[in-house]
Parts: structure tokens; sequence; C-alpha cells
């Protein structure tokens, strides 16, 4: 009985990896400007959708502007007139990362300096805090303070424990 | 803090909260399209009446209003009584026609929505892949441009155009072309 076990473990196992096999089967058969394809619909905006890619939207916009990428890589168009192309149509928008130019660039760099900003602030503030530290270590001065003391004290001392 | 820091600080949480109460109100549909002012793409599709073809060559010399639609809006439902009266000012002028871009739709979902709501009477281009669409820079539907006689895109109206439209929005621009040109 022993060998019948092995071998219906191993259709088991075989009938299990089956849909795997048809899905590597599929990417390793596809066209290979579907890596172009993807790559390109990985950074245009899914002009619906606010916040996903024309590759992982199911929009029917994103999946018609898929067909459009799909045909121009096919018709051996560069990846840069590519994504020319709608930007011309859709402008800045269509971008999911927004180019590195104009006023975009506050975008990229404006939080690191803020960054550096705040961390200038806090390093200042720091070392003022230090150089006031030391003076508020000594005992407040003064008829005031002294009565307060003495104040205290005597609260202390009338507390039964 | 001394109070210079104080002032600085209120004005840029003032500055910041400014930002974004102006932000609030924008339109997060309404994006400005960089098409304006440049010239139309041409495109001749097949018609939804069956009959040819249907292309923004053939009306070079008029305005053209290209109206971007298809059965499955619902806003263009709500459109629709006003490309009514569009087309019958279209009509009545010599200078300006109406052509539908019918996208992402089927010839017979087309054909009832027209039974149901009317038909405008002017030629509707068959956009089933919405290749014109993607090339005009449309996000949805309705959308609407106005190209002038020369083919250049005048202007883009986002959502449905609404009664008055005409007058208020394009005629301004076909007046100007015309005084422009001397006529």
């Amino acid at each position: 009985m022993r060998p019948l076990n092995g071998l219906v473990f191993l259709i088991g196992t075989l009938l299990l990896l089956t849909p795997f096999s048809t899905t590597l089967a599929a990417n390793l058969n596809e066209d290979p400007s579907e890596a172009t394809v993807r790559h390109i619909a990985k950074d245009l905006r899914c002009a619906v959708c606010q916040n996903q890619s024309v590759y992982e939207s199911n929009s029917d916009l994103a999946q018609d502007m898929l067909g459009v990428i799909r045909d121009k890589v096919q018709a051996g168009e560069s990846e840069a007139t590519i994504r020319d192309y709608f930007f011309q149509r859709y402008g800045d928008y269509i971008y999911l990362e927004p180019t590195k130019k104009g006023m975009n660039l506050l975008l990229w760099f404006g939080p690191i300096l803020g960054l550096f900003i705040g961390a200038y602030a806090l390093l200042a503030a720091f070392k003022k805090w230090k150089a006031r530290g030391d003076d508020a270590i000594k005992p407040a001065e003064g008829s005031k303070s002294q009565a307060m003391q003495e104040r205290i004290e005597k609260e202390l001392n009338d507390i039964e424990i | 803090m001394k109070l210079s820091w104080k002032i600085i600080l209120l004005l840029s949480i003032l500055v910041i909260l400014a930002l974004f109460a102006g932000g609030l109100g924008n339109n997060p549909r309404d994006i400005p399209s960089p098409l304006v002012n440049r010239p139309a793409s041409p495109f001749e599709a097949p018609a939804l009446d069956g009959q040819g073809m249907v292309s923004l060559k053939a009306h070079l010399g008029k305005w053209v209003l290209v109206n971007f639609w298809g059965s499955w809006c619902v806003s263009c439902v709500a459109e629709h009584p006003y490309l009514m009266d569009l087309a019958n000012i279209a009509r009545s002028r010599s200078d300006f026609v109406l052509i539908g871009v019918d996208f992402r739709d089927t010839v017979e979902g087309a054909n009832t929505f027209l039974r149901r709501h009317g038909n405008p009477g002017y030629r509707h281009a068959l956009d089933p892949k919405q290749k014109i669409a993607i090339d005009w820079g449309v996000y949805g539907a309705p959308e609407s441009y106005l190209v002038d006689p020369t083919g250049m895109i005048i202007l883009k109206h986002t959502g449905p155009l609404y009664p008055g439209w005409f007058e208020k929005v394009a005629l301004p621009h076909i007046e100007k072309k015309r005084t422009e040109s001397g006529e």
C-alpha cells in the first residue's frame, strides 16, 4: 500500500499546484512588450480614481488607457513619447509622482527643508534651555520665596502620617 | 518665547489654515485641460446612424461643439434637454454645429437613449474603446469642447451644459473672433 500512498500524494500535490502553474506560464509567455506597458501604466494616474495607477485600476477609463498604451508600445513608440502623449492631454495630473520641475520642486524638497529648519530651531531652543537651566538650579532668593519655603515646611510638619 | 516668534507661529498657522480652507472649496474633478488653445485632435469614426463616418475635419470653418456622452452616463440625461435646444440654435445659425462622441457605449444603448430622451438630430461618432475620448483628454461624461473655425480648442466644459450656456459662454467667443477677423 505504501507506493500507492506516495502516488496519491504526488497527484494531489500536482493538482494543488495547477492554478499556480497556469499563472506562471502566463507570465512567462507574455509578450516582452508587456513589461514596458506595465512600466508606463504604473506611473500614470487613473484619471477617475484619484490615487490609483492606470495599471492597478479596474475602471473603464484605465482599462482603455492601458489598451492605448499597449497599441502604442506595439507600434514601436518610445516610453517617453507615450508618457508625453498622456501629459499633453491630461496635464501634470496624469503622473502619479509629480514631475521634478518648477513649482513641484517645492513639493519634493519643501519637507526636507522644513525638517532642517525644525532641527535648527530645536537645537537653538535646547541651547537656550541649557543656558537658562544652570541659573534655575540655584534656589530663588527674595522674601517671597523665603516665606513660601517656610510655609511649605510648616505644612509638611503638620501632616500626620 | 519672544513676541516676534509668537507672531510668526500664529501667522504660519493662519496661512496653513487659509490654504486648507481654500483647498476644501476646490472640486477634485475640475482639472484644467492643457488642450485649451491648442489644435483639436482630428478624428474620423463610424457614425451612430450607420451612414458613413463622422469627422471633425468636415466642419472646418465653423464653430463646433464636440459633446462627449454615453447612454450609461446619468448626468447626460440631465444635460439632454439643453442639447435639444442647442441643436435648434445650431440649425438657426450657419456658423455653429454640434457633434456627439458616444464613447464606451453600444449602438443599441445609444439608440435606446435617443429614443427615450429625444433625438437632437445632429450626428454622433462611435467610440466604443474611448480612443477619441482619451485622445481628447476626457475624464468622464458629459464633457464638451468648443472648437473654433480654424480647429483650435477654445474651451472645455466639464459636466452637463446648462440652459443659457451658449449665450453666456460660447457666443462671446464667437463674437470676439468675428470682430477680430473684421467681418
